[in-house]
């Protein structure tokens, strides 16, 4: 697997937030890789800079120094544009509040990533449909989100993630809002992701969440703690079953 | 600029302005009340284009009339009193002699007479004694009977052909050919109705009658009044060497030395032009000002609404920009939205201006034949393009910043 290019390759990133004439670091000196079909939870207790880690590696945010390689391209000297096409076509974000369009149907919030990739409307509605059913909600396209529960919710965000068929998916909290049964079946669902070939990094600041993941690092005061092979993997996919 | 984005977006500004009707009615209404005023003085200006046009084709668009006046010059009345009148022996001469014109005819008028049908009269009538070619002039059309002939001017015919305001007024039934009325206590007899030619322009000119010109001069006598000599042309590219020929012999019959200004002017229907572009001038700068000041207020209303519309959709500026949308996909959602805003202005006024118009030429102005009575379409077609600029220009500032927004800033904005 480490003989691959990785999708990311972080090195010495520093991010550093100016308060009041005050330096904040938000992140010291994190360097890492994430390589294909991996499943990562990044994990760490409110405050310790996994958010601005996450926002980092989904482009939502650029670093203030250090080297950001994603599939091998530059992203620190990509523009504005060039940074919303990463996102667009390599991206799939899963949020903890779901962040889905209150007033469009599930299949139109799953279409928008690709309204944005400038896909031709049946093409859309074609994508669209296969990733609503590979998330079980393919009677429930036409309803909006007020309309489902939060775990169909979750899904539809999920969806919305597979839709352009991204080099990875990003999720943040994405049980945060769920009970703990509902949200055991969105970890089984990324589970299958995984198993099907996509790359997923988990951010959460729960053990029991965090350890449906293969690869598990903990952030803490903004610089890695720990990085290594969830050992304990094996025992929590029995749970949950 | 991707095509999906263009719809889509025009998919979510539908939706949006759905979700916000009153807030959005209310928004819009600076920009109705602008489009109102672009409509109404479009009506007003093409209303006055048409009477001005409809004026010109009355006198004739080859006619010259040689009189003592200058019809257009009201400041210098003073100069035009103090020339000579045109007398008939002049008037007579010039006709004769011309050679360029058509027809030259001498005319006379009377102003201020009045007119008797049995014990119904009307006072304010001009009468014109005109020859029985007048017939064959733009202002001599006769839409029921006919114009006397060439004999009963002859043997001073007491006949008399009269216009279409004095016809409508006395005979409300349009009964009129064959009855006799009273001129000066003389007994004329009907023969003729002229078609209604007047506007707003030129409103006497359907309150005169015309009574051949020996009656005319049987009746009112020669002495102590001016004569005009109407000229025609024949075509307007013959009226430069009619005009030429005209200041020529007149100068000659009136004894104008050389070096010394003509006592008499060549009127044309091209005079009114002037008179109207004061009008069409006033009527602009009214509108203007008017049109500017509620679109100014509009466009602040608009700026001030899409700034609340985009700090109430930060969040979904976050999601999109984390979906892939770029700046200018989330610009020309909220230019659509602010154009579409404004758009909705235009129909509204589309709607009202159409409702007033009708109302206004119906009680108002029932007899104009200038003023049309719907919004003509290519005012429909100007305010759309204007309020769909104006609603750019309002959401421009708005949505630039939220085109600028950080997709992590945003996504965080709750």
């Amino acid at each position: 697997m480490t003989s691959e290019q990785p999708i990311i390759h972080i090195e010495n990133v520093e991010k550093i937030y100016t308060m009041g004439g005050e330096r904040l670091y938000a992140l010291r000196d994190v360097s890492l890789n994430i390589f294909p079909n991996e499943y990562v939870a990044i994990m760490g207790p409110s405050g310790s800079g996994k958010s601005t880690l996450m926002n980092i590696l989904g482009c939502l945010d650029t670093p203030s120094s250090g080297r950001y390689l994603f599939n091998g391209l530059d992203v620190k000297s990509m523009s504005d544009a060039e940074l919303a096409e990463i996102r667009n076509k390599e991206i799939g974000f899963v949020f903890q509040t779901f962040n889905l369009l209150a007033r469009a149907s599930s299949v139109r919030n799953v279409e928008l990533p690709l309204v944005y990739a400038g896909t031709k409307r049946s093409k859309r509605h074609e994508l669209a449909e296969k990733a609503m059913r590979s998330v079980g909600l393919s009677d429930r396209m036409e309803h909006k989100p007020n309309e489902l529960s939060g775990g169909q919710r979750q899904r539809v965000a999920i969806a919305r993630a597979l839709v352009t068929n991204p080099s990875i998916i990003l999720a943040d909290e994405p049980t945060g809002n769920l009970d703990s049964k509902t949200g055991n079946d969105i970890m089984n669902l990324f589970d299958n992701l995984w198993k099907a070939g996509n790359t997923i990094i988990l951010v959460t600041h729960e053990e029991i969440i965090a350890r449906f993941a293969r690869r598990i690092i903990r952030i803490r005061d903004g610089g890695i703690e720990s990085d290594m092979p969830n050992e304990v993997e094996d025992s929590a996919h029995s749970d949950a079953a | 600029m991707k095509f999906s984005e263009i719809t889509e977006s025009a998919r979510f500004t539908l939706e949006s302005l759905n979700s916000n009707k009153l807030r959005s009615l209310l928004t819009t209404l600076g920009v109705v009340i602008g489009i109102v005023f672009v409509i109404l003085m479009g009506w007003l200006l093409e209303g006055l284009d048409t009477a001005l046009e409809k004026s010109i084709n009355v006198i004739g668009t080859d006619m010259i009339y040689i009189d003592k006046w200058n019809w257009s010059g009201g400041a210098n009345w003073r100069e035009y009193m103090s020339r000579k009148d045109i007398n008939y022996k002049q008037a007579a001469e010039f006709c004769r002699t011309a050679i360029t014109p058509e027809i030259a005819m001498p005319t006379v008028q009377k102003w201020g007479a009045t007119v008797q049908y049995k014990n119904q009269t009307i006072s304010g009538i001009s009468v014109q004694g005109v020859p029985a070619e007048y017939a064959f002039t733009a202002a001599g059309t006769v839409t029921d009977g006919r114009f006397f002939s060439r004999a009963e001017d002859g043997f001073n015919a007491k006949v008399v052909v009269i216009g279409y305001n004095v016809a409508n007024t006395l005979f409300p039934k349009g009964d009129a050919i064959g009855k006799e009325i009273k001129i000066r206590g003389r007994k004329f007899e009907i023969i003729g109705i002229v078609e209604k030619r007047g506007t707003f322009i030129l409103d006497f000119i359907d309150n005169q009658v015309y009574i051949p010109l020996h009656t005319f001069f049987g009746i009112f006598g020669t002495s102590g009044r001016s004569l005009s000599i109407a000229i025609k042309a024949g075509s307007e590219t013959n009226m430069e060497n009619v005009r030429l020929e005209a200041i020529g012999l007149m100068r000659q019959i009136r004894n104008n030395k050389p070096g010394q200004p003509e006592d008499f002017s060549l009127n044309e229907s091209q005079m009114f032009r002037d008179e109207v572009s004061a009008l069409r001038m006033s009527t602009w700068g009214v509108g203007i000002g008017l049109v500017s000041l509620s679109f100014f207020v509009g466009i602040i209303g608009i700026t001030n609404i899409m700034f609340v519309s985009v700090t109430e959709r930060t969040k979904e500026i976050g999601i999109r920009k984390a979906l892939g949308a770029k700046r200018s996909s989330i610009l020309l959602q909220f230019l659509m939205e602010a154009a579409a805003l404004c758009f909705v202005g235009a129909l509204i006024a589309f709607a009202f201006c159409s409702a007033v118009i009708a109302l206004a030429v119906k009680i108002f102005f029932s007899d104009s034949d200038y003023l049309t009575s719907y919004v003509p379409p290519q005012l429909l077609v100007t305010a759309s393009i204007v309020s769909i600029i104006v609603g750019v220009l309002a959401g421009l500032i708005p949505a630039i910043r939220a085109a600028r927004m950080k997709p992590v800033d945003a996504l965080r904005y709750e």
